[in-house]
């Protein structure tokens, strides 16, 4: 077998604007599953039961239904049942957003449950409230003690975003599709994409390390 | 300034609290002792509402902060198990006829006009609200409890800003002050993880004087402590109960207790057993129990 991986390198272009594409929807994707996943993880953790049963069932379907099937439901089954179009950008997003919120706000209340009682304490003798208490003293702890978890769920979701190659999207997969039906030719594209995305989780590792590194500076001071 | 009035604390089966009262005048300072397990910590915690009591109340300033329920009265949640009891298998003693009479006198006792009076005065005096409380009356606790995530100065200003929304300038000019009186200015960007038990403490300490309470609990604020850093701990409670602020200690340091305390106020098994001055209680305790715990420990 010849290898010719001449034929990649003039779609090099594609793979810049494909490379976006993938960078949009992680980081967009990324930025609400964050958001989204403190207040599910406080839900987690209220007293009102039926916070707790909404946190719960919310988490258990996205864990239950695999992520291929929840982006077709998004992209072709939501459109019909409700008439609310989405573009397959948004769609892929808003998957991708609330199940990784799902997976984060699970080992984040891990993590809120492993803070000692006497954090809680304190903020309350000094009269701190609820959110405050929460905002400023809880969650940080709590952010920092899941940083490699998280770090582990960013990873997860990079790589889950070659998924929206099936609902038209043009990403780094899709463009590997594209050249591989325009050419015949199958390892020389993959491999080029493989390369692309070890190397953004590679970096995306480094930076949560690097990361690590600068929250647990006031461990040793 | 603070009153606590026939307290009760149950957890669960075990009842910690049976009946407990005591009286703090603003600027006193009282030491709670006893042996372990007497329920010393769980009173102390109770005064800013970190346990919320059975039954009984807490005046603060005059004013109640705890709900008054005489439903959760031990006597009579003991007498109506006793009444259901009865009804159920039908007495044929003379002593069940007797438990039913003083449950009756029970009722007696909290419902009806005198009941119905108690409920409107307390309304009337108003309650003081949870955080109102703890914004009055700081607490130190044995494991210091500093936040690890933020410098000693962040430790310091964050519930004066956050809470009682003193511009940050005057919280940092606070601060470091009592930094100062404490010796531990030359931390103040430091994070609680580098410093000693002792130095984070005395931060800790700093920290509670920070919101300007009326009162002060000490929680064994040296139980936690290597031997060598308790000495500096107490030096500085032994200079803050000289400012004339209100504090109640909890404490094992019985030398300590008989030099700073206008009262020592002796616990066991969930009742005050005395309450006299320092040189009263540990030159002539009245009570038997009160001695044995004396040999014990000095």
């Amino acid at each position: 077998m010849q290898l010719n991986f001449s034929v990649v390198w003039g779609y090099l272009p594609m793979f810049g604007d494909a490379l976006l594409v993938t960078l949009k929807v992680t980081v967009c994707s990324l930025f609400f599953a964050l958001l989204l996943s403190i207040p599910l993880s406080l839900c987690k953790i209220s007293n009102v039961r039926p916070l707790q049963w909404f946190a719960n069932f919310y988490t258990s379907i996205f864990r239950g239904v695999p992520i291929l099937v929840q982006v077709f439901m998004m992209y072709f089954g939501i459109p019909i049942a409700t008439g609310i179009k989405m573009n397959a950008f948004t769609a892929g997003t808003v998957v991708f957003s609330m199940n990784s919120a799902a997976y984060i706000s699970e080992s984040m209340r891990g993590g809120i449950r492993a803070i000692d009682r006497g954090q809680y304490e304190a903020a309350m003798a000094l009269g701190v409230r609820y959110p405050g208490m929460m905002k400023d003293i809880i969650l940080p702890q709590a952010i920092k003690s899941v940083l490699p978890s998280l770090v582990n769920e960013f990873i997860g979701l990079l790589k889950n975003t070659t998924l929206i190659a099936s609902i038209g999207l043009v990403d780094i997969l899709r463009v590997g599709q594209l050249i591989q039906a325009a050419t015949y030719r199958a390892f020389e594209p993959f491999f080029v994409i493989s390369v692309f995305y070890y190397i953004l989780v590679m970096a995306l590792s480094r930076l949560g390390k690097a990361l690590e590194r600068w929250v647990n500076k006031s461990d040793r001071g | 300034m603070i009153e606590v009035k026939n307290l009760f604390k149950r957890f669960g089966a075990l009842e910690v609290l049976k009946g407990v009262s005591l009286s703090v005048e603003a600027g006193e300072v009282v030491s709670i002792i006893g042996p372990s397990g007497s329920g010393k910590s769980t009173l102390l915690r109770s005064i800013n509402l970190l346990e919320k009591p059975t039954y009984g109340e807490i005046w603060v300033d005059e004013r109640l902060i705890t709900p008054p329920d005489p439903y959760l009265h031990p006597e009579v949640i003991r007498a109506s198990h006793t009444y259901n009891r009865i009804r159920g298998r039908f007495p044929d003693d003379g002593s069940a006829i007797r438990e039913i009479r003083e449950k009756d006198l029970l009722h007696e006792r909290f419902e009806g006009a005198a009941y119905r009076e108690k409920i409107k005065a307390i309304t009337e005096s108003s309650f003081l609200d949870t955080n109102e409380v703890r914004e009055k009356i700081g607490m130190v606790f044995q494991h210091f409890n500093l936040f690890p995530h933020m410098t000693v100065l962040d430790n310091m200003i964050y519930a004066p800003t956050h809470v009682k929304k003193l511009p940050k300038e005057q919280a940092v000019e606070k601060a470091r002050a009592l930094l100062q009186n404490v010796g531990m200015l030359d931390k103040i960007d430091a994070y609680p993880g580098t410093l000693s038990g002792g130095q984070k403490q005395r931060v800790a300490i700093a920290r509670t004087l920070c919101m300007d309470p009326e009162a002060v609990l000490f929680d064994e604020p040296t139980s936690a402590l290597d031997p060598e850093m308790v000495k500096e701990v107490l030096d500085v409670i032994k200079r803050l109960a000289t400012t004339g602020i209100t504090m109640i200690l909890v404490t094992h340091e019985m030398g300590f207790a008989r030099e700073v305390s206008d009262r020592i106020c002796f616990l066991d098994q969930g009742i005050v057993i005395e309450d006299a001055p320092p040189d009263v209680f540990f030159s002539t305790p009245k009570s038997e129990r009160a001695r044995t715990f004396l040999e014990k420990v000095l």
